[in-house]
């Protein structure tokens, strides 16, 4: 039995002194508050958050957002991967240049974005320019209508391809049994996806999914470069809410709290799909 | 023989018809690659191209998508008279080295949770333990993380964010080699013991030459998402001596005047390994991306 | 290098893999562990490798107790089912691995792969990797790389079983030789009893972790310990009729047939009554005519095998197999009438399954 052990416990020391333990220390400094007597034990940091204006607001675009974001690339995703599925010449290349968008570094994206939206010399106005159409109003991340809009229309740019490279292989993993029973069988093309291709892909769909989701929930790089979570405050989701109530107001009990919820949130919503994943499996 | 002579135009017909069904429904799913193809790449050359261009032509309406006249002042400025060549330095090392450790580290979890079996079920409680550290959102460890390394003094160094990403790669190795470990019949190393060889040895020879392109694949992926990371280090490196390339590139942002030149020389740089890497690692992206959940 | 297991258990969780198994094995001998799948051989042989741990009793190689000993250093070789070539090394690496593992040099080691790929005639293989080999060219590479070091014994798990019918035949015969020019101790674990009876010097036959009986090939084909062995040894199986010994009359009785039982049978059955009386096929002559004392039967169906010709059949309820000549016809349903060797059959108990009755003396091993 030691040898196992041996070979278990440096990865265990490192995860537990930098994952675990600093989630000990985030709820420490979340129940106190530094008063004029010193530091006391309080819930006032978790309190103050059904008040906070900034809070619920940042809920709010976190949810729209990841909703959106998650809408249009599984729709895209599955479209694309139903359509594909066959036999293409290129495919390594194929693939290879689909997986740019998603291995670029974020700040790279936010970068890329930037200059593409830039309402003077971007090239998305550009283009419309040249199409003829009326740019004026188009200040895409600089327009409290736009902005959210504009953040995840790039989002939606950069993980489509996972989605449909996830859902590809998912579909690819289908043996052709079933297809040729259920062609015999009489059924149409319909029936065919609804009876036999989507439960087939449940496992890759809700991993997808899964996975999508806790990225969404907790997205805070492409924002911070594209927008910095304004105009205003338009864009800004809990984490980059977060950030500023660490790092520019160094409030750092109140941050700490507000991480809670959000671990909390992810971690519901986690074993929700994990749930249905296993029901899955389990059939 | 004239009944026999219509039959066979009007099956000819047919056949030719659905020749050219065929040939559409084909052709059509390559039209339909092409711009997803061009949709995702062009925004990237796009940005190539900002990175080439003098300033007047970045300014230019409508703007050249292919005729310009390319400069290399951007680059110059970026690496040789600003700090981005030390930005570059940095992020190459603390990649390097973290993955490193991560990789030592991991695979030897990896190997004893693939190979032992731990009583309480122990096998399946840590992986889906180190499964959930990787769902954490970044910016609940990063707040106490800040706290943690500004108690030691090791803010605005490489040593902390090597620690960090570390700890950060660490669960995505296990779950990588894990796999390849199961996924390697048992029978080679006990053939290797009873042949003689010690447990350690047999590690050695054996198994590991057999895993080693997924040890490669997954040394790979960390390489990428530490170069790539951002928040961590925009949490714990604010100076030029400490600060990796994605940091130095948002701090351009941030600023009064953006350079954007500058910016994207920086950022275009930033990208060279991903797609030398996109490239090699295409076959196993899916299978590392879904955390092994489908098989690419 | 004799072996010795001494009461030896494995229990996996809470159930019993290997009951209380005791094995003599002398040194240079052959001994094959047969049984159905899940009867316990094959964990007693890893047992032995050390790749399972001992729950309770002692495994002795000569005089030395190796349950402690870790696998590497019990020198010992393996033949493993798959054959667990090392995908990534030469066949010559392959070969070599045990004596580089040993800090054996080079050129020794050479010479010693050389030699035993010559006596394995796969000389020419000696440069490709596993990958590019036929099974039955792989299972030579196996053998190789287990007799390479001159182990203390050989363990084979069902080294065979891989191949196609006729390399199978081969091989068994290849193995035989080889194990008799080296002369060193073997134990080989197989389910396929003709692989038994020709390789073996001794069987052991296992079921459910049990050891039922450890004997010759010979005697266990002709002096069964139990209904089990009598029924796995032996193809075609052994016929068994169960019914009663009616001693009024001299005969075994049930509801569709009787068959007389000679002086010997009814004197040493005498206070039995259940029993299941048990007959080899090679033991019923199927004639057709009616003669004295044959027994009339009905065809089921025949299988002309070229050599021979089994003959299914029916009597009453009972179902029967015969062997019967290579030129021997019969229409299904036709009528048939039975001679019975009753001298050679088995009497077993009906519920224990454990033998009354040895039709002949056995011969001491």
């Amino acid at each position: 039995m030691l040898l196992p052990v041996l070979f278990i416990a440096p990865a265990l020391a490192v995860l537990l002194s930098l994952s675990i333990y600093p989630l000990i220390y985030s709820v420490t400094i979340s129940l106190q508050q530094e008063t004029s007597a010193g530091v006391t034990w309080s819930f006032e940091n978790f309190a103050r958050l059904a008040s906070d204006n900034f809070f619920l607001t940042a809920m709010a675009h976190t949810f729209v957002y990841t909703i959106a974001a998650l809408t249009c690339e599984f729709l895209l995703g599955l479209g694309l991967a139903l359509l594909l599925n066959k036999q293409i010449r290129g495919r390594g290349l194929f693939r290879a240049s689909l997986l740019v968008p998603m291995m670029l570094p974020t700040v790279v994206v936010g970068v890329v974005w930037r200059l593409m939206l830039n309402p003077n010399f971007g090239a998305i106005n550009g283009t419309l320019k040249q199409l003829g159409i009326n740019t004026e109003s188009l200040t895409w991340t600089a327009s409290p209508r736009l902005a959210m809009l504009s953040v995840i229309a790039v989002d939606v740019w950069q993980w489509t391809p996972f989605v449909f490279l996830v859902l590809l292989a998912g579909l690819q993993a289908i043996p052709q049994g079933p297809y040729e029973a259920a062609l015999i069988d009489g059924s149409s093309r319909w029936q065919t996806f609804r009876h036999v291709t989507l439960p087939l892909l449940k496992p890759a769909i809700l991993i997808v999914l899964l996975l999508r989701t806790m990225d969404l929930l907790r997205v805070f790089d492409q924002i911070f470069i594209l927008t910095e979570g304004g105009p205003g405050f338009a864009t800004e989701t809990i984490s980059l809410y977060i950030y500023r109530t660490a790092f520019r107001f160094f409030d750092f009990g109140y941050a700490a709290a507000m991480s809670f919820v959000l671990l909390a949130l992810t971690s519901v919503i986690s074993a929700i799909y994990i749930r249905f994943l296993q029901a899955k499996e389990a059939v | 023989m004239n009944h026999k002579d219509t039959k066979s135009t009007k099956s000819d017909k047919q056949g030719s018809l659905s020749v050219l069904r065929v040939f559409v429904v084909n052709n059509f799913r390559y039209a339909l690659l092409l711009p997803a193809l061009l949709f995702a790449l062009a925004p990237v050359y796009w940005m190539l191209t900002i990175s080439l261009k003098t300033e007047v032509d970045q300014f230019a309406s409508p703007p050249p998508w292919f005729v310009f006249t390319p400069t290399l002042e951007h680059y110059y400025d970026a690496f040789v008279t600003r700090a981005f060549g030390q930005y570059l330095i940095t992020s190459a090392i603390v990649a390097v080295t973290s993955t490193g450790c991560a990789l030592i580290i991991g695979t030897m979890a990896a190997y004893a949770l693939a190979r032992f079996q731990l009583p309480w079920s122990l096998n399946r409680r840590l992986s889906l333990w180190i499964l959930s550290t990787r769902m954490f959102p970044a910016i609940v460890t990063a707040v106490p993380l800040f706290l943690m390394m500004r108690d030691v003094r090791l803010l605005n160094t490489r040593a902390s964010l090597i620690i960090v990403y570390t700890a950060f790669n660490l669960p995505f190795v296990i779950w990588m080699m894990r796999g390849f470990f199961a996924d390697l019949p048992r029978d080679l190393e006990e053939a290797a013991l009873v042949d003689g060889d010690s447990r350690l040895g047999a590690l050695v020879r054996v198994v590991l030459p057999l895993v080693a392109p997924g040890l490669a694949a997954t040394a790979m992926f960390c390489l990428i998402i530490s170069w790539n990371e951002f928040l961590f280090a925009l949490v714990l490196t604010q100076t030029d001596a400490a600060m990796t390339l994605p940091v130095g590139i948002a701090g351009r942002v941030t600023q009064y005047e953006i350079k954007w030149g500058v910016m994207s020389a920086a950022a275009s740089v930033a990208i060279v390994p991903i797609l030398v890497f996109a490239l090699v690692l295409q076959k196993y992206l899916v299978r590392g991306l879904s955390m092994g959940a489908v098989k690419g | 290098m004799s072996i010795e297991f001494q009461h030896v258990s494995k229990h996996f969780g809470g159930t019993c893999v290997v009951d209380d198994l005791s094995l003599e094995i002398r040194d240079g001998e052959f001994v094959v562990l047969l049984g159905p799948s899940g009867c316990g051989k094959t964990t007693t042989l890893r047992m032995l490798a050390g790749l399972e741990s001992v729950t309770s009793g002692d495994i002795f190689i000569g005089e030395e107790r190796i349950n402690d000993v870790p696998t590497q250093h019990r020198d010992l070789a393996m033949v493993f089912q798959s054959y667990a070539l090392y995908p990534h090394m030469t066949i010559a690496e392959n070969i070599g691995y045990p004596l580089r593992v040993r800090k054996i040099e080079k050129t020794e080691r050479a010479k010693r792969v050389n030699r035993v790929a010559a006596m394995l005639e796969i000389e020419s293989l000696l440069e490709r990797k596993p990958r590019q080999l036929s099974g039955g060219e792989r299972q030579r590479v196996a053998l190789a790389r287990a007799i390479v070091r001159e182990p203390r014994a050989y363990l084979m798990d069902e080294p065979l079983s891989n191949l196609d019918a006729r390399l199978r035949v081969q091989m068994r015969g290849e193995l035989k030789r080889l194990q008799h020019q080296l002369g060193t101790t073997t134990i080989y674990v197989t389910h396929d009893q003709a692989e038994a009876m020709t390789l073996a010097s001794r069987v052991a036959v296992m079921r459910k972790g049990r050891l039922q009986q450890f004997d010759t090939p010979m005697n266990i084909y002709n002096h069964p310990a139990n209904r089990f062995v009598a029924e796995f040894v032996g193809s075609p199986s052994m016929n068994f009729v169960e019914g009663k010994v009616d001693f009024d009359n001299g005969t075994f009785v049930n509801d569709s047939l009787s068959i007389l039982l000679n002086a010997s049978q009814l004197s040493e059955l005498t206070g039995q009554s259940d029993l299941t009386i048990g007959i080899r096929p090679e033991h019923i002559q199927v004639l057709t005519e009616p003669h004295d004392g044959a027994i009339a039967a009905s065809v089921y169906v025949t299988e002309l095998m070229g050599n021979e010709t089994f003959v299914f059949l029916s009597v009453g309820t009972n179902r029967l197999i015969a062997r019967a000549p290579a030129d021997f016809r019969a229409e299904v349903e036709s009528k048939v009438w039975l001679r019975l060797a009753i001298e050679k059959a088995h009497f077993f108990d009906l519920v224990s399954g454990d033998v009354c009755y040895f039709p002949v003396r056995r011969s001491v091993p």
